[in-house]
C-alpha cells in the first residue's frame, strides 16, 4: 500500500453536517474555513487516541491494540484537550 | 435518523482507516471493537466541541462559528492550539495565493465531494 501517498482525513461536508447537526440553534452555521480546521482537529484527536492505545498496548506486552488499552488512555487524552474527564466506557 | 447513521458510518470508516495506518506503522493491529470505541468516542467528542464552537461564537455576537472560535476550542493544550494556528496561517495563505493569480476562484466551501465511502 502506498504510504504517503493519500493522506487520510475526515471529509469537510461530513464534518460540516456532523458539528451543525449538533447546534442548538438552527441559525448557528459554519464556515468554510472554521469545517476545515475542525476536521484537523479532530483527526489529531483519533491519532492521539490510537498512538496512546498502541504504546499501552505495548507497554502491556499485547500483540493487539483492544478497548481496555483505549479505556486506560480516555481520561488522559479527554483531559488533555478539552479540560474534562466526562468519558468513559 | 438516517442522516446520523449515516455520518457516524463516516466518522467509523475514517477512524478505521487511520488506526488502520498507526497499526501498520507500530506492527500491531486495532481490534474492531477499539476501533469502533474510538469512533463513537470521536463521534460524542464533536458534540462537545460544537456546543463550545456555537457558545463563542454568540458571545462574539455571530451566527457563524469561524476560525477563531475553533482556535478557542483548541486553547487547552499548547500542542494543539499551535497546530490549528499553523494551519489556520496556511488556510488564509492559500487564499492570498489565489487572489493574486486573479483565478477570481475562493476555495469553494461547498464543495459536492465525492462521498463513496
Amino acid at each position: 500500500m502506498a504510504e504517503k501517498d493519500v493522506e487520510i482525513c475526515f471529509k469537510k461536508e461530513t464534518i460540516s453536517r456532523l458539528l451543525s447537526s449538533f447546534f442548538n440553534e438552527d441559525r448557528t452555521k459554519l464556515s468554510g474555513d472554521a469545517t476545515l480546521l475542525m476536521a484537523e482537529m479532530l483527526k489529531i484527536f483519533v491519532q492521539e487516541a490510537a498512538v496512546r492505545s498502541q504504546k499501552q498496548a505495548e507497554s502491556e506486552d499485547c500483540d493487539q491494540v483492544d478497548i481496555e488499552h483505549f479505556e486506560k488512555i480516555l481520561p488522559q487524552l479527554v483531559s488533555s484537550l478539552t479540560g474534562s474527564t466526562k468519558y468513559s466506557f | 435518523r438516517p442522516l446520523i447513521d449515516r455520518l457516524k458510518a463516516a466518522v467509523h470508516y475514517t477512524v478505521g482507516r487511520l488506526c488502520q495506518k498507526i497499526g501498520e506503522d507500530h506492527r500491531r493491529e486495532f481490534s474492531r471493537q477499539v476501533i469502533a470505541a474510538i469512533a463513537e468516542t470521536t463521534f460524542r467528542q464533536c458534540d462537545v466541541f460544537a456546543k463550545d464552537l456555537e457558545a463563542f461564537a454568540r458571545h462574539a455576537k455571530r451566527s457563524t462559528v469561524n476560525t477563531e472560535d475553533v482556535k478557542l476550542a483548541a486553547r487547552r493544550s499548547t500542542a494543539l492550539s499551535i497546530y490549528i494556528q499553523n494551519k489556520s496561517e496556511e488556510l488564509t495563505q492559500e487564499q492570498r495565493d489565489l487572489k493574486k493569480k486573479g483565478t477570481g476562484k475562493r476555495k469553494s466551501r461547498d464543495t459536492e465531494e465525492d462521498s463513496r465511502e
